[in-house]
């Protein structure tokens, strides 16, 4: 597997400086703040895996994405006055999907037609944090470190990015579409994870909330016109040829703001740019996507891959309260969620593949945790209930739904890229608590996989502050290799 | 040298996926060191090296003969730690042997091949930088350069046969310094005047005149010290009350130039809440693992911000590449437990309680016994020490590294290092104490050197390993520079500020004063005279028709207050002698308002109660508003629980308030205080709003300003990609420049040459060269089209020269 990158890039040279001067330095050169590749020429080398994807699509479904509800159902009781809050497991009926004897949710009908494409893990498990905090959660999920930190964690997109590089040299490699970073409670907290970290922004996401205002992101400002961009960059560049400073200047300083102007310039005008404008696609497949934001979002993802992303992340988004987080009201909430996810994620799933590029393309389904009617964290836990309504028994739709934040067990579906097909992996309780109790995959080793699978060593670490700081916690991460083909 | 400036092409090369990179199979920093430290290194290990093996080092592994990596169960270190044989067995009989699980970790570690940490030795660290400070002999002047920076620097080139540095021009020193001291571009008017100006003197005069502008340079150096804090005006924990600014306090503490040492010591040892939010950290709701606890979170803070120790790594595990240890680090963090602390080594207990202690005990101790407010003294104490030279040399490094580009000890974290140059470090730290700690002064004394005014030097290619001075380094502007310089050249400054701070000075006697006209307040019990801690809540809803563009209340309550606006707590009183001031400008709303206050009465007995608050607003829609306490306010009996500084829900009857007669004292303190400062919360001077005064953007982000949920004392040098895209087509700054461009061209009258005059003069400090003028010339023709404007405006803020503090 080969995968492109701009050798001169600022922090290759700054890494290649860096090594050089640690050799001499030590324990200073440690230290200084810029984060290092362990290094190669060190004893105990694993090599990186061979990928078996080069795109990586995630469609968060922020809030905790009820299992018992999607795909992982359970004992089912409709709605009815006075049903035991503790007797509701599912509030779907299960259907029958593509793969024999493999059932989900009613209202997933889509999904169900195309899981004969996907690995379903059923036992996806997230340690106790205590008291619920959806984004601490997130977070977790996203960097595999638990906050707060000492360091910044890099995003699982921006190791991507920094580690495997983009795909294609002008298309940004980590892409994050549909969350609001403003103006939306918790915003602090889902920022602090959307970053690159302590590998600084290079390697940060291009964050595009609203997937049909994307193309504005990458073209010149609103109002100018391609020619006059193009002029403005031919006066711009007349001006630095002549200014009476430009060799008084270190090279350090001038010869990496020179290149990263020019990046910046090629995507703007690159045939690239299109891949980001939804509107360039038919009506009639633009329609097939378009359930929402999300939909519209699942369908840039697919152009943006098809133009040579390396990560990309979809979200439902993550807005407390609503979407995924039913604190109430759930059953009716999930029942619009499926409205939302199911056709678009089905869709993609159908574009991928008649594109070929299914077979080369990790798409995963996931969220933070699961969710429960009763049970808030897990047994043992000392999590707040933080359901809307505390009452023992149904007594209108609004109690009827999986209300409370539960993490142990979940589901994460994973179609392409190297996995099985129609491949079912570990088990939850049928009754509760719901908890994994056949092969129990952790953060790590979850993440160990998609790393894997994109090719990249779950023990890759980068030295930050003399601190060796791995892509998965102290280098523990697993892949479980019975996903693979 | 031509070809250093074309564009280089994007040469797209191809990487084996293959490439090799190090892998942990064995943890050998958390895994096998603690093996190694707890039964080897004290005969085996730093200067020891009994039977003549050293483990220091994985050379000397090898070489020693003692391991096989290609098979590692007949390595003869594996023999020895698993003999039974009393003459031979390792360690030597009477010690402790190796559990079965250690000796299985040591064999996976040697058949890994003996995974290293690059760097590493458990030999002794080479340098070690003295604490104490010390007064290094000046060397004579050269060439009657007598300032005692150029002494020392000079004596430095000419020992290392370097050239000095040319000095700079007045132009470009104008230019320097103005973004150095207040951080903005100097006007064509004042660059005109400054270049005019016969007097010998006026590049000093100039420094001293930019650091006299309290605001500016307040404005200026907020940013600086929210980073070295991580203080912000958002960020995680705020939603759950697990963090706390200190905004208001530390701009009043650079408005006002506080000591170094006083600020340092109202830090750690807080005298009210306004400074607490350093030491609590930032909680997070939910668990926490050991090593990241508040406590901990206080001693890694504490270490880096005020003495450039890291003890990030030293907070899980002794140190592997500094001399801390685990003990030292919870020693620190028990300064400020309130609970037992238990130490965990890599999150796991090891059954021992932390003491508190601090890192230098050769300088004074903590009383460990001392109830938390008194330790927490001692260490501020201990900290600011006159014998602590640890602590003035890392501020005066920093202050170094932001005038001159590098530091003399560099990276600034890691005060361990040593510098290029023990004189001047060491001077620089002698003279802050001689000010007293002042900082301004110390910053006078690095620009008024004819280093500070000599040119920059040029790195070519990629740094060399072994520093050597030649020269200041020049420094891209940061996030907060390039925008305020953008809106000094656009006019696109935004009319509305997130720091919750005043801006202006109270003045000293002749200070414009505001009547005051709001009533104290209190329950019904005031009819008579309340009885002692009693404690009620008092309440005005209000409607305003739209946003606060400025404006703020003092108020004070006796006994005590906490004062809640829209459900979440803002401030609170403890001494109702002291008048408090809050900017309101950040807390209030358009639409419905909840002003409410939960107060207690003191005192042993019956005694008078009341409550005392007055605003002054400016909205945005143009109206001026009062807001204070009378009748229509409401009291109620209930007072409610608060739970993550969240006000809960309050079940009683509101009822009117009364109106209390104010006793003499009430009245004098708030004539004395509540009618300047009410003043200034109503904000009559308004300077340029400034960026660092702006919560973080996604704009700045990408620039550099860093997130602040940990301390960053250096930011990027480098332009990124992702940020050079938003330079191109970002939103608010394409407006600015849009808007910018209109601005010019009607100062200019229209007028192209003088427009770029202009133009050039305040973004670059310099006329343009004749080849500029003919090239700028020929785009905007006989009457500029503010497109074109726009773009010749983007275009000289893209410049490396102008990024580029030279």
């Amino acid at each position: 597997m080969t995968f492109e990158i701009d050798p001169d890039a600022p922090e290759q040279i700054v890494r290649r400086d860096f090594l050089k001067r640690l050799s001499a330095a030590g324990a200073a050169a440690l230290m200084s703040g810029t984060p290092r590749l362990l290094q190669a020429s060190e004893p105990g080398l694993v090599k990186h895996p061979e990928a078996t994807a080069d795109s990586c699509i995630l469609l968060w479904m922020g809030g905790g994405m009820a299992a018992p509800d999607t795909f992982d159902p359970k004992r089912y009781l409709p709605f009815k006055k006075g049903l035991k809050v503790a007797d509701m497991l599912s509030t779907f009926p299960a259907i029958p999907t593509a793969v024999d004897g493999l059932q989900i949710c009613e209202g997933l009908e889509g999904i169900a037609s195309v899981m004969d494409r996907a690995t379903l893990i059923r036992s996806a498990v997230q340690p106790d944090l205590g008291s619920i905090l959806h984004s601490r959660h997130q977070y977790h999920w996203h960097t595999g470190y638990v906050p707060p930190q000492t360091v910044a964690a890099p995003h699982l997109g921006a190791w991507m990015a920094r580690v495997a590089g983009p795909r294609n040299p002008v298309m940004p490699a980590f892409i994050n579409i549909g969350q609001r970073l403003e103006g939306v409670g918790e915003s602090e907290e889902l920022k602090a994870f959307t970053t690159a970290g302590f590998f600084g922004s290079e390697y940060g996401p291009l964050n595009l909330p609203y997937p049909e205002e994307a193309a504005r992101s990458v073209r010149p400002p609103q109002g100018m016109t391609g020619e006059r961009f193009v002029n403005r960059n031919k006066l711009y560049r007349r001006l630095i040829d002549q200014s009476p400073q430009r060799d008084l200047m270190s090279d350090y300083h001038q010869e990496s703001m020179l290149r990263s102007m020019d990046k910046a310039y090629r995507l703007l005008s690159s045939k690239e740019r299109d891949a980001f404008d939804i509107t360039l696609e038919p009506e009639e497949k633009r329609q097939k996507y378009d359930t929402g934001r999300f939909g519209r979002g699942c369908l840039l993802a697919r152009r943006l891959v098809e133009s040579g992303a390396r990560f990309v992340e979809v979200t439902t988004e993550y807005v407390p309260f609503l979407h995924w987080d039913t604190h109430a009201e759930g059953h009716t909430t999930v029942d619009r969620m499926h409205k939302e996810i199911d056709a678009p994620v089905t869709q993609l799933i159908l574009d991928l593949e008649e594109r070929g590029l299914l077979d080369r393309t990790l798409v995963i389904i996931a969220s933070e945790f699961s969710r429960d009617a009763l049970m808030e964290g897990q047994p043992g836990s000392n999590a707040n209930d933080q359901a809307r309504e505390k009452v023992d028994e149904v007594a209108e739709m609004k109690h009827y739904g999986l209300h409370r934040h539960f993490t142990g067990g979940t589901s994460v579906v994973m179609f392409g890229g190297g996995m099985k097909r129609g491949f079912v992996y570990g088990k939850t309780a049928d009754e509760r608590p719901l908890m994994a109790i056949e092969n129990p995959v952790s953060i790590e080793n979850l993440h160990a996989t998609i790393m894997t699978a994109m090719g990249i060593s779950p023990k890759t670490g980068f030295d930050i502050e003399g601190r060796p700081f791995y892509v998965t916690k102290d280098a523990k991460g697993e892949a479980v290799q019975e996903l693979f083909t | 040298m031509k070809s250093r400036y074309l564009f280089p092409m994007l040469v797209v090369f191809l990487v084996d996926m293959m490439s090799p990179v190090q892998a942990a199979p064995i943890d050998f920093a958390h895994e096998v060191v603690p093996i190694l430290k707890k039964h080897c290194t004290s005969c085996h290990g730093g200067r020891e090296a009994k039977g003549s093996f050293s483990l220091n080092t994985r050379e000397l592994w090898l070489e020693s003969g003692f391991v096989d990596p290609k098979d590692a169960k007949a390595s003869y270190v594996l023999e020895l730690v698993t003999s039974s044989d009393p003459e031979m067995q390792m360690p030597p009989k009477g010690k402790p042997r190796l559990s079965a699980k250690e000796v299985a970790i040591l064999k996976q570690w040697i058949s890994d091949d003996l995974p290293w940490e690059a760097g590493f030795s458990f030999g002794v660290v080479a340098y070690e930088p003295p604490l104490k400070p010390r007064r290094p002999a000046l060397p004579p002047a050269e060439d009657c350069r007598t300032h005692p920076i150029d002494r020392l620097i000079d004596q430095y080139l000419s020992q290392h046969k370097i050239p000095r540095p040319g000095p700079i021009d007045d132009a470009t020193f104008l230019r320097r310094v103005h973004l150095d001291l207040v951080g903005l571009l100097p006007s064509p008017e004042e660059l005109a005047t400054f270049l005019a100006d016969p007097c010998p003197e006026k590049r000093t005069l100039k420094i001293r005149e930019l650091l006299a502008d309290d605001t500016a340079y307040a404005d200026h150096w907020l940013s600086f010290f929210n980073d070295l804090l991580r203080n912000d005006y958002s960020g995680t924990g705020f939603i759950t009350g697990g963090r706390k600014q200190v905004s208001g306090w530390l701009y009043e503490s650079l408005l006002y130039n506080k000591p170094f040492d006083q600020l340092t010591r109202e830090l750690i040892a807080p005298p009210s809440d306004a400074s607490r939010g350093f030491i609590d950290g930032i909680k997070w709701r939910g668990n926490v693992s050991a090593g990241q606890t508040v406590e901990i979170q206080f001693a890694q803070s504490l270490g880096q911000a005020f003495l450039g120790i890291n003890l990030k790594c030293a907070s899980c595990h002794d140190s592997f590449i500094d001399r801390w240890t685990l003990d030292e680090s919870y020693g620190l963090a028990a300064i400020y437990s309130e609970r037992e602390l238990e130490i965990h080594r890599c999150d796991k207990p090891i059954g021992k309680t932390a003491q508190a202690s601090w890192l230098f005990p050769e300088i004074g101790t903590i009383d460990a016994s001392a109830p938390r407010e008194a330790r927490l003294q001692q260490l501020a104490a201990l900290m600011t020490h006159p014998e602590n030279g640890r602590f003035t040399r890392t501020i005066v490094n920093r202050l170094w590294h932001r005038l001159m580009g590098r530091g003399i000890v560099h990276p600034l974290d890691v005060m361990q290092t040593k510098p290029w140059n023990e004189d001047l470090l060491d001077y620089l730290a002698v003279a802050l104490t001689d000010h007293k700690y002042d900082l301004k002064q110390m910053l006078e004394l690095i620009a008024t050197s004819e280093a500070y005014q000599s040119q920059v030097e040029i790195v070519e290619g990629t740094e060399s390993s072994d520093y050597v001075y030649r020269g200041p380094r020049s420094r891209r502007l940061t996030a907060e520079q390039f925008l305020d310089g953008v809106w000094q050249l656009t006019g696109a400054a935004p009319d509305k500020f997130d720091a919750p701070v005043f801006r202006t000075k109270v003045e000293q006697g002749g200070a414009p004063e505001l009547d005051l006209t709001a009533q104290w307040i209190w329950g019904d019990s005031a009819k008579e005279t309340p009885p002692s801690d009693e404690t009620i809540v008092v309440r005005k809803i209000i409607e305003l028709p739209s946003a606060v563009k400025r404006g703020g209340a003092v108020l004070t309550c006796d006994n005590s207050h906490i004062l809640f606006i829209n459900r979440r707590e803002v401030d609170r009183g403890e001494n109702w002698s002291q008048v408090r001031t809050l900017p309101l400008h950040t807390l209030l709303k358009p639409g419905k308002n909840d002003i409410t206050a939960v107060v207690k009465n003191g005192g042993k007995g019956p005694n008078p109660a009341g409550f005392f608050f007055e605003a002054r607003l400016e909205l945005e829609n143009g109206e001026q508003i009062s807001l204070v306490s009378d009748e229509t306010w409401e009291w109620n009996p209930d007072a409610p629980a608060t739970r993550e500084g969240r006000l809960g829900g309050i079940k009683g009857k509101w009822n009117p308030v009364t109106i209390v007669k104010p006793v003499g004292s009430w009245t004098a303190a708030v004539d004395a205080q509540a009618k300047s400062l009410l003043a200034v919360a109503a904000e009559g001077k308004r300077p340029m709003i400034r960026a660092s005064l702006l919560k973080n953007t996604a704009l700045m982000k990408s620039l550099g300003r860093p997130m602040r949920e940990q301390i960053v004392s250096m930011r990027p040098s480098q332009l990124t990609t992702l940020e050079a895209i938003d330079l191109s087509n970002e939103a608010s700054l394409a407006e600015a420049f849009a808007n910018g461009a209109k601005r010019l061209i009607e100062q200019a009258d229209g007028d192209p040459k003088c427009l770029t005059e202009y133009l050039f003069q305040f973004a670059l400090s310099r006329s343009p060269t004749p080849a500029e003028s003919e090239l700028v010339g020929q785009m905007l023709g006989e009457t500029p089209e503010p497109a074109e404007v726009e773009d010749l405006l983007w275009s000289v803020c893209m410049l490396p020269e102008f990024f580029l503090i030279r």
